[in-house]
């Protein structure tokens, strides 16, 4: 497949691998159209690999901005509910453990409204990669304060400032068992390409939050601030099997917008633990051509 | 000829488990049992009690006067030996004091067998069938099976009671005929497993757990799986997950449970991948009365979700109906695309029941899935309004959403496709009227000019009551949604007395029939006591309002 193509989602009609020709309805010059190039270009250079058949993906979304990929992104695709993206995807991949799941939501989507999702499906070890596109705000109901708000956003539900402090969800992560733990910068698109791909063949439960700016509702995290004070990971000398080192690592930055900020982004973590469906004293559930023999069934209760 | 067995004790100290024991061992031996159960949300003390009542006629529900209490403690003695019959007894230890006590000495029985004080249970079991006088060889069969491990010391213990006392009363003449015997919520999880179940997915609920812990123990034999995930919510859109990708599955849960699966109700509705919903209802609102019963579920199952959307919903009376209407819902969830609720209640689902035998279901189980050729549309617009589902990894880009739509499935706000698609959806609630036709969504039991109306778990009682009224017979109504009005409407018009019956505070069916047929119905005998009715309770409730 041709990665330029996918990348730039030319309109050549339903069924052909290059985009959907959708009209891309973010607001112009929104980061998202870069998550959306880095996903295309994984997808490519994996299926190019051997690694994935485009047949086998499915994109799952919750609701906000991020969704919307849903109708850019030719495979196959879940367009489900508000914080509920995880548990959805999780019975996508038990309902058929060959397929390519991969979950896409937002920050308030999947820190706040599904949050209870998130600490679960990071035990639950599930093989399938969740993105967060976290731009840090409420962005398609018009700029309210989310989990990983800094403290001080100004939204019209918090003219004054939001008093709470962010969530960690890298942190998060970390302690509720994620094997494969990732930040990433929307706008460093080979950076951002690199890790979706390391996430979809790692075996276990991927997430990445991907860290990007809201031109129209976020005045304080802008790409020149994510710009100077990011730094990658893996040009540190972190261990990634290290789960301590990975804690300090994630402590290093509380989503504030402070000016002395220093953001790691890159793989946090990675650690090899057999997946949730591969544990099952069933094995063929969900291959099998049932001939359920009711007689037999009931003949239990005699 | 019938007798009532109450059997009674603290809870944890398997008064359950020898009431379930007794119902196999008569039910085998040709008799017909009802089995009901009745205990508090507790696990360990307070008070326990089940209630059989035994025949060799069909039975199809409880009583409140005995013929036999069976005492595990003195609260059993003290709490129902006013409802013990004149000529009826009681079966205790002999420590415990009451009036006509047929007195066991577990004390010694248990020192001589060296036994642990649990086995008292086996004793007083041993002892109920010889005061029966049933032979001990039928008890002990049932035994070795149930307990497996320790079959030798429970089967002593059994023998012990058995032979310790002296025949009291006769028991009619049955033939062995290997009659079935099975509860409510296990006929749920078999219809789901005949219907070609490959995962239940549930969050502990009572008293649907049941279901969970039948079908979690079958895991290997049928090759399913049963996954319990952090809430209801995870449960219902995992659900939805796996059978977009071509599983059959089905989620399990009560009232509030349910209440937090809502919005994925209507995730159904627009998304129109298939979804089961088992609901086994108790008394609400709120935590209610969690281990008792009541039919307050009834407009919550038919009206929940945001938006218009065709659903079923069918509501089975007892266990059999269970088995096949569980079966019927997955059917028509997967062929069409659709919502199917199987509501029930506690006591249906908790309840054992006794039947000759199951003949074959009518409906064919299948997961209605289509071979992918060419340009695959998620929602192609058809006169029938059901597209056929393809699903991911065939080569088909297959595609659900929860936002309108065009064919393909891409994002649509326009005007136009709003309605294609809302007729599109709407247009499968013809299919599914014309395909219940075919599954009896009415049944009328008996003769008379008069008409009782009832659905779901009400229906033992009141087949066991016509038998004490005066020309009245029995319209159940199985099938909620898509409404049988013409039916319902046709046996109304032809009664002259015409009484709803409903384990409610309102008589909702009443409403439904109402707003369905444009028939009201005045006469209404509602019961909301937690409690589920009794043969007596119709009946009286039935002369008190015709």
């Amino acid at each position: 497949m041709d990665a330029e193509k996918l990348v730039t989602g030319e309109k050549t009609g339903r069924g052909d691998k290059t985009g959907t020709g959708e009209k891309i309805t973010w607001c112009p010059g929104c980061a998202n159209n870069a998550i959306l190039a880095a996903v295309k270009e994984a997808l490519a250079n994996l299926e190019k690999k051997g690694v994935v058949e485009l047949k086998d993906v499915v994109a799952v979304t919750g609701i906000g901005c991020h969704a919307k990929i849903y109708d850019y992104l030719n495979a196959n695709g879940f367009y489900g509910l508000h914080g509920r993206v995880l548990p959805t995807a999780m019975g996508i991949k038990l309902g058929n453990p060959k397929l390519t799941v991969i979950g896409f939501g937002g920050d308030g989507d999947t820190y706040a409204e599904g949050i209870e999702h998130f600490i679960h499906a990071c035990r639950y070890n599930t093989d399938f990669t969740m993105l967060v596109h976290n731009n840090q705000t409420f962005a398609l109901t018009t700029g309210q304060a989310t989990p990983t708000s800094e403290q001080g956003f100004k939204g019209a539900s918090t003219p004054t400032g939001a008093v709470e402090q962010p969530l960690n969800p890298i942190a998060l992560a970390l302690v509720s068992g994620a094997t494969f733990v990732a930040r990433a910068f929307a706008l460093d698109v080979p950076h951002l390409t690199s890790m979706i791909e390391q996430a979809v063949q790692h075996r276990g439960f991927a997430v990445i939050d991907i860290l990007e700016p809201c031109l129209i509702w976020h005045n304080n995290n802008t790409t020149q601030f994510f710009r100077q004070h990011t730094y990658k990971l893996e040009e540190s000398d972190h261990n990634v099997f290290d789960i301590n080192e990975a804690l300090r690592k994630a402590r290093e930055w509380d989503y504030s917008s402070n000016e002395d900020a220093k953001i790691p982004i890159g793989v946090f973590y990675k650690e090899i633990r057999p997946t949730y469906e591969e544990q099952w004293q069933a094995k063929t559930w969900h291959a099998i051509d049932r001939k359920p023999d009711w007689k037999r069934i009931l003949a239990g209760f005699k | 000829m019938e007798k009532v067995i109450l059997l009674g004790g603290e809870a944890g100290k398997g008064s359950s488990k020898t009431s379930a024991v007794l119902g196999k061992t008569l039910t085998r031996m040709g008799y017909y049992v009802f089995n009901y159960r009745d205990y508090p949300s507790l696990i360990r003390g307070g008070h326990n009690f089940n209630v059989l009542k035994i025949s060799d006629k069909p039975v199809y529900s409880h009583d409140n006067s005995f013929d036999i209490i069976v005492a595990f403690d003195q609260i059993t003695i003290d709490l129902h030996e006013k409802n013990l019959k004149g000529d009826g007894f009681i079966i205790a230890d002999s420590r415990l004091k009451g009036k006509n006590v047929v007195a066991v000495d577990i004390e010694s029985i248990i020192k001589n067998l060296n036994a642990p004080e649990v086995f008292g249970n086996n004793i007083l079991l041993g002892a109920l069938f010889k005061s029966l006088g049933l032979p001990m060889s039928s008890l002990a069969k049932t035994l070795q099976e149930e307990f497996p491990k320790k079959a030798g010391m429970v089967e002593s213990a059994a023998k012990a009671g058995y032979d310790s006392v002296e025949k009291k009363t006769e028991m009619p003449e049955v033939k062995g005929n290997g009659k079935y015997f099975i509860s409510g919520n296990e006929a749920v999880g078999s219809g789901a497993v005949a219907a070609g179940l490959d995962i239940y997915f549930a969050y502990p609920m009572t008293p649907a757990t049941p279901v969970l812990h039948f079908l979690a123990s079958k895991q290997k034999e049928y090759d399913i799986i049963v996954v319990q995930p952090e809430n209801e919510i995870a449960v219902v859109n995992a659900s939805l997950g796996a059978n977009y990708a071509g599983a059959t599955t089905m989620v399990g849960t009560s009232g509030g449970g349910f209440a937090l699966m809502v919005e994925a109700l209507s995730l159904q509705g627009m998304s129109e991948v298939p979804l089961v919903v088992y609901l086994a209802s108790r008394p609400a609102p709120s935590t209610g009365v969690p281990t008792y019963s009541e039919q307050g579920d009834l407009k919550f199952a038919v009206n929940a979700g945001h938006g218009e959307f065709p659903r079923v919903v069918v509501a089975p009376g007892d266990a059999k109906e269970a088995f096949y209407r569980t079966m019927e819902a997955i059917y028509l969830a997967n062929k069409y695309r659709s919502l199917s609720i199987v509501l029930a209640d506690k006591h249906l689902g908790e309840s054992n029941y006794s039947f000759d035998d199951f003949s074959a279901p009518s409906v064919k189980p299948g997961r209605f899935l289509m071979d992918f050729k060419g340009d695959y549309k998620s929602y192609k617009i058809t006169k029938a309004g059901v597209t056929s589902r393809a699903v991911p990894g065939q080569g088909a880009f297959v595609r659900a959403t929860s936002y309108e739509h065009d064919e393909y499935g891409y994002t649509r706000e326009d005007a136009e496709w709003r309605i294609r698609m809302t007729d599109k959806r709407l247009a499968k609630i013809g299919q599914l009227e014309n395909e219940i036709k075919n599954l009896d969504p009415v049944s009328v039991y008996g003769r008379g000019d008069n008409l009782i109306i009832g659905w779901g778990s009400t229906k033992g009682a009141i087949i066991d009551a016509l038998g004490g009224l005066d020309g009245y017979r029995f319209m159940q109504v199985s099938y909620i949604v898509p409404f049988p009005a013409s039916e319902v409407k046709r046996e109304i018009e032809k009664s002259r007395n015409v009484v709803l019956v409903e384990n409610s505070a309102t008589g909702m069916l009443g409403d439904i029939i109402a707003e369905q047929t444009g028939k009201m119905i005045e006469k209404k005998v509602l019961k909301y006591d937690a409690r589920p009715f009794t043969a007596q309770d119709v009946i009286n409730g039935v002369e008190k309002v015709k």
